[in-house]
């Protein structure tokens, strides 16, 4: 069974005939074709990779269909730099070496960006828990909590 | 960033290169990857353990709409050379269990592949695997390797003898009578010395398990043959084996390694049997295949290391003097059935491993590695030796312990003073300064405050403790021990070629997965040339444009490949250089009078005399004139490194812990490094890659467990089951270094980072025993979880309380 959406990821409206099993997630990288969004854990909603903004909130892709987006507003994080100008957030995860292979990394700044949104001046403990829903594998997060801390400073 | 006008690089902060795409959701990661036409395949795996496949019904399955074919192992066995291949058979005396792609007459374990479905989507797939019926037959299921030995055991393997996949010895030299006469040596000193601690050290089931799955796009040609991008540390070897075994000429195999890639850590090294079920059926169906594994599939099926006992004994002098080991190692391999490693490789390398950094007389080190029903171990970061380097390190601190020294100071006496140094299980170690290492860390440790600490603590009720632990890694593995280990070379290759507006394109056959080799690479060459890391460009991955390499494994980037890229740029500025000396007439200028920095060349007895490094490139590729005599055009090398012996790096560490007594939990409130990495390229990178090794090794030590039930089910295949540490479970780190740089590399760079983890679990042991010394327990099993820890305070009470 299909179902037409209307979804507007990063600024541009897709109007689409999808099936009603077709996840948000395989949505926003096949249907769209933004790839930034990816899948680590097969739709268990434990590492995060595939987190993106929808009307602004932080939530994990594959937890949804995209008949649920139906409506909404979604940005990626193909969205998040404007005009090739890289958020601070951005920029600090190269300033602080945050990422290495950059898997979980397009998840981690969809949340974190919210997570800064609603908390302009964490604490490293409160970093440490806004992340505990992104898993990286390669860093050993040190270098995260540093970059978050250094856009919250520049941020301000 | 700084313009570094003098074109010094290494040892830079440079910030990566890769990171502008990885941010901006720009990554090329195999899932990434799509051609035109492409359909896709999903696997049915094994729901047993062990089972004779009676019937296959693929009837309904067919049926469905979107299916385009469904293979099984029967379709399959006469089409598909099976498995073992020479190429990823290594030269060590195992046994190889034949296997093709899919399971051929019986499943060996739960996940193993049974039946491939190809078809135009992937939600179809999943409908398509499920609709297949498969009609099993059980039979006994071997799970525990020590019951597998026993004589009369089920069998794995059928057509083997008994269920032991590899056996050896690395003690008391090559003939039978010298390593009789070893053991009885090291059995006397087992009954004179003044101290011997004996205990069985156990280690779980877990790995490294990267954030990307694993995945193939394969694609047939007609006339120019197969291209398959595959998630790969090793994209050469994996050409060369998949030549071999579809039987297509070498010259049509092009694999690529995606340039970007999720992770690796061992897990994408060895040469899997998907990718040739995948490559075959692009080919048979004449159409691009994908396959993107699940994460349930990855964690039932790769990723699983470690899984080692170890019944080690060390004998010591009553003042703390190491003397001797004996150790007989058992691993759980699962069924063998994996190129390149067989699951018995790390085993081996942890057997080599076990003395580590300390002297010894005498050693008596022999592993069995025996196959169960599970799946085949994968390689994870801290190759084989995390089980073995656990016994070891807390080995050292019952030893201490005994003798009633810190055991700080039994590793310091212990340590081996100088190198080189050929260990008992015949590990050359190259170079370095191991007492100036540990020195490093013991300056920060300031152990008289912290055992006052203790004290204090103590009285107030709460439990601190500090442990230690340390480590000798591979810097790279040269080709002696390469080849006969893994049947492949060791050394390192780069091909550069220079362009006539003065850029480098660096070109390496090795696929990293995150490891910063675009920076890296870029900054030594860019320090070579005397130019911007940003005029260098690497490109990794593709055997159709790069030179052979065994892969990205065991620390092979700061050791041999960015060797291998200095010496070939080395090469080009020489040409240079001669160039430069014919075209201004510098009569009597031998290579060595040009020095290349900020984007020039400048004639050193006469500074006045500088040509623009692009001039200079343009001339000889632009305008071959009037060249030197003898000389030709062009400006491209490709060197291959080789170190004459084995290289190392070494590192030690020490943490701190407090532990509940009430209820075994315990928190990590500090952890510090002390690291001899020779000489750093870019120090963040260097940090990233500690920082990265040692939480995986706290993940491992702490969370990760792969648990069977008794028929053999994999229980852990999600990430909910399977615990990975999150950013609130591990600590803040403090890396610090004591560098001695590498004699044997031109920039003095050591490779780093593979074998990091290794020491993690007996430091992290170390200093929970260390807090609860008034209980006296010992930690002897991983995971190292509180309820365990609790049981062993209650224990040790009851003990106690009896005594
Ligand atoms: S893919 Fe969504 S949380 Fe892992
Ligand atoms: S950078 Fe590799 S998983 Fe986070």
């Amino acid at each position: 069974m299909n179902t037409t959406v209307n979804i507007t990821i990063n600024g541009e409206i897709y109007e689409e005939s999808v099936p009603n099993r077709l996840l948000l997630v395989d949505f926003i990288r096949e249907v769209a074709a933004q790839t930034g969004t990816h899948v680590g854990c097969t739709y268990e909603g434990v590492c995060g990779a595939c987190t993106i903004q929808l009307d602004g909130e932080a939530v994990k892709s594959c937890l949804m269909l995209a008949v649920q987006a139906d409506g909404h507003d979604i940005t990626t994080v193909e969205g998040l730099a404007k005009d090739g100008e890289l958020t601070p957030l951005q920029i600090a995860f190269n300033e602080h070496h945050a990422l290495q292979c950059g898997y979980c990394t397009p998840g981690i700044l969809m949340n974190m960006d919210e997570f800064l949104k609603k908390n302009p001046d964490p604490t490293e403990e409160e970093i440490r828990h806004g992340l505990i829903g992104n898993l990286c594998r390669c860093t050993g997060y040190a270098h995260i909590v540093e970059a978050v801390k250094d856009a919250a400073t520049k941020l301000a | 960033m700084s313009a570094n006008k003098d074109g010094v690089w290494v040892g830079e902060k440079f910030n990566r290169k890769e990171d502008h795409r990885l941010t901006t959701g720009k990554g090329r990661f195999l899932a990434d990857l799509s051609v035109p036409g492409m359909v896709h395949l999903t696997f049915l795996r094994s729901e047993r353990a062990h089972a004779i496949i009676k019937s296959i019904d693929i009837s309904a399955a067919e049926a469905l709409p979107g299916v385009i074919a469904i293979v099984t192992g029967e379709d399959i066995k006469d089409k598909i050379l099976p498995m073992p291949q020479p190429v990823v058979q290594p030269g060590l005396p195992g046994r190889f269990p034949k296997h093709w792609p899919l399971a051929v007459g019986k499943v060996k374990f739960h996940g193993e592949p049974v039946a491939a479905v190809v078809t135009r989507d992937k939600y179809i797939g999943a409908d398509a695997a499920e609709a297949i019926v498969v009609d099993y037959e059980d039979l006994p299921y071997v799970g525990d390797p020590e019951s597998a030995l026993e004589p009369g055991a089920t069998l794995v393997h059928e057509d083997w003898d008994d269920n032991i996949i590899f056996e050896m010895g690395f003690t008391g030299g090559d003939t039978v009578e010298s390593q009789k006469e070893n053991d009885e040596e090291v059995e006397k000193i087992m009954q004179t010395a003044d101290i011997v601690v004996k205990n069985r050290f156990r280690v779980q089931r877990c790995g490294v398990t990267p954030m990307e799955t694993r995945g193939v796009l394969a694609e047939w040609d007609d006339s120019d043959g197969m291209t398959a991008h595959i998630t790969t540390q090793r994209p050469h070897i994996d050409r060369l084996a998949l030549s071999d075994i579809l039987e297509i000429p070498s010259e049509k195999m092009r694999i690529i390694a995606p340039r970007d890639q999720g992770g690796g850590f061992g897990v994408k090294a060895p040469f899997y049997r998907e990718p040739i079920l995948i490559c075959y059926l692009a080919k048979a169906l004449r159409r691009p295949i994908r396959w993107i594994e699940s994460r349930q599939e990855h964690l039932m099926v790769v990723s699983q290391e470690r899984d080692q006992i170890n019944d080690l004994e060390v004998a010591a002098t009553k003042d703390g003097k190491l003397l001797a080991i004996r150790n007989r190692g058992i691993a759980d391999c699962g069924d063998g059935c994996q190129g390149v490693y067989w699951g018995f490789v790390m085993p081996f390398l942890g057997a080599v491993e076990l003395p580590n950094g300390y002297t010894w007389e005498k050693g008596d080190v022999k592993v069995k590695v025996v196959v169960t029903n599970k799946s085949c171990l994968s390689p994870a970061r801290a190759f084989g030796e995390l089980p073995t380097r656990f016994a070891m390190e807390r080995s050292v601190d019952m030893i201490a312990n005994r003798c009633g020294m810190e055991p700080a100071e039994v590793r310091r006496k212990n340590l081996i003073p100088e190198l080189p140094y050929t260990s008992v299980c015949g590990e050359y170690m190259d170079s370095g300064d191991f007492i100036k290492v540990f020195d490093n860390l013991l300056d920060h440790a300031d152990l008289p405050a912290f055992r006052k600490e203790q004290e204090a603590a103590r009285k107030e009720g709460r439990y601190i403790g500090i442990g230690f632990g340390l480590g000798v890694e591979l810097s790279g593995v040269s080709s002696e021990l390469m080849v006969p280990m893994e049947n492949q070379p060791g050394y390192g290759a780069a091909t550069i070629r220079l362009d006539a507006r003065g850029k480098a394109i660096v070109f390496e056959g090795d696929a990293p997965q995150g490891q910063g080799h675009e920076t890296t690479a870029a900054q030594a060459v860019a320090h070579t040339f005397g130019i911007h890391p940003n005029d260098v460009t690497v490109t990794t991955g593709d055997t159709g444009t790069t030179p052979f390499g065994s892969g990205t494994i065991g620390a092979r980037m700061g050791s041999y490949f960015v060797s291998a890229a200095v010496d070939a740029a080395d090469v080009l500025k020489k040409k240079l250089a001669r160039f430069m000396a014919h075209d201004m007439a510098l009569s009597g200028a031998t290579e060595d009078d040009f020095e290349f920095s900020g984007g020039e060349i400048i004639y050193t007895k006469d500074t006045n005399i500088r040509q623009s490094f692009r001039d200079a490139c343009e001339r000889n590729i632009m305008a071959p004139i009037n060249l030197p005599e003898g000389e030709t055009a062009g400006l491209e090398h490709t060197a291959f490194f080789e170190a004459a012996m084995p290289m190392i790096a070494f590192n030690a560490d020490f943490c701190t812990v407090e532990v509940n007594p009430e209820n075994g939990q315990f928190k990590i409130l500090s952890w510090t490094t002390s690291e001899d990495v020779g000489q750093i390229i870019n120090p963040q990178i260097v940090e990233g890659q500690m920082q990265g090794a040692i939480v995986q090794g706290i993940s491992n030590t702490l969370f990760e467990e792969f648990i069977y039930d008794e028929n053999g089910q994999q229980l852990t295949a999600d990430l909910e089951n399977y615990k990975m540490a999150t950013a609130a479970d591990v600590p803040n780190m403090k890396i610090t270094h004591a560098p001695t740089p590498c004699p044997h590399t031109p920039l003095g760079s050591r490779g780093i980072g593979e074998g990091r983890p290794s020491d993690v679990p007996g430091a992290i042991s170390n200093a929970v025993c260390d807090a609860l010394s008034p209980f006296g327990i010992e930690i002897t099993e991983l995971p190292l979880r509180p309820n365990m820890i609790w049981r062993k305070i209650q224990e040790a009470k009851a003990k106690q309380a009896a005594d």
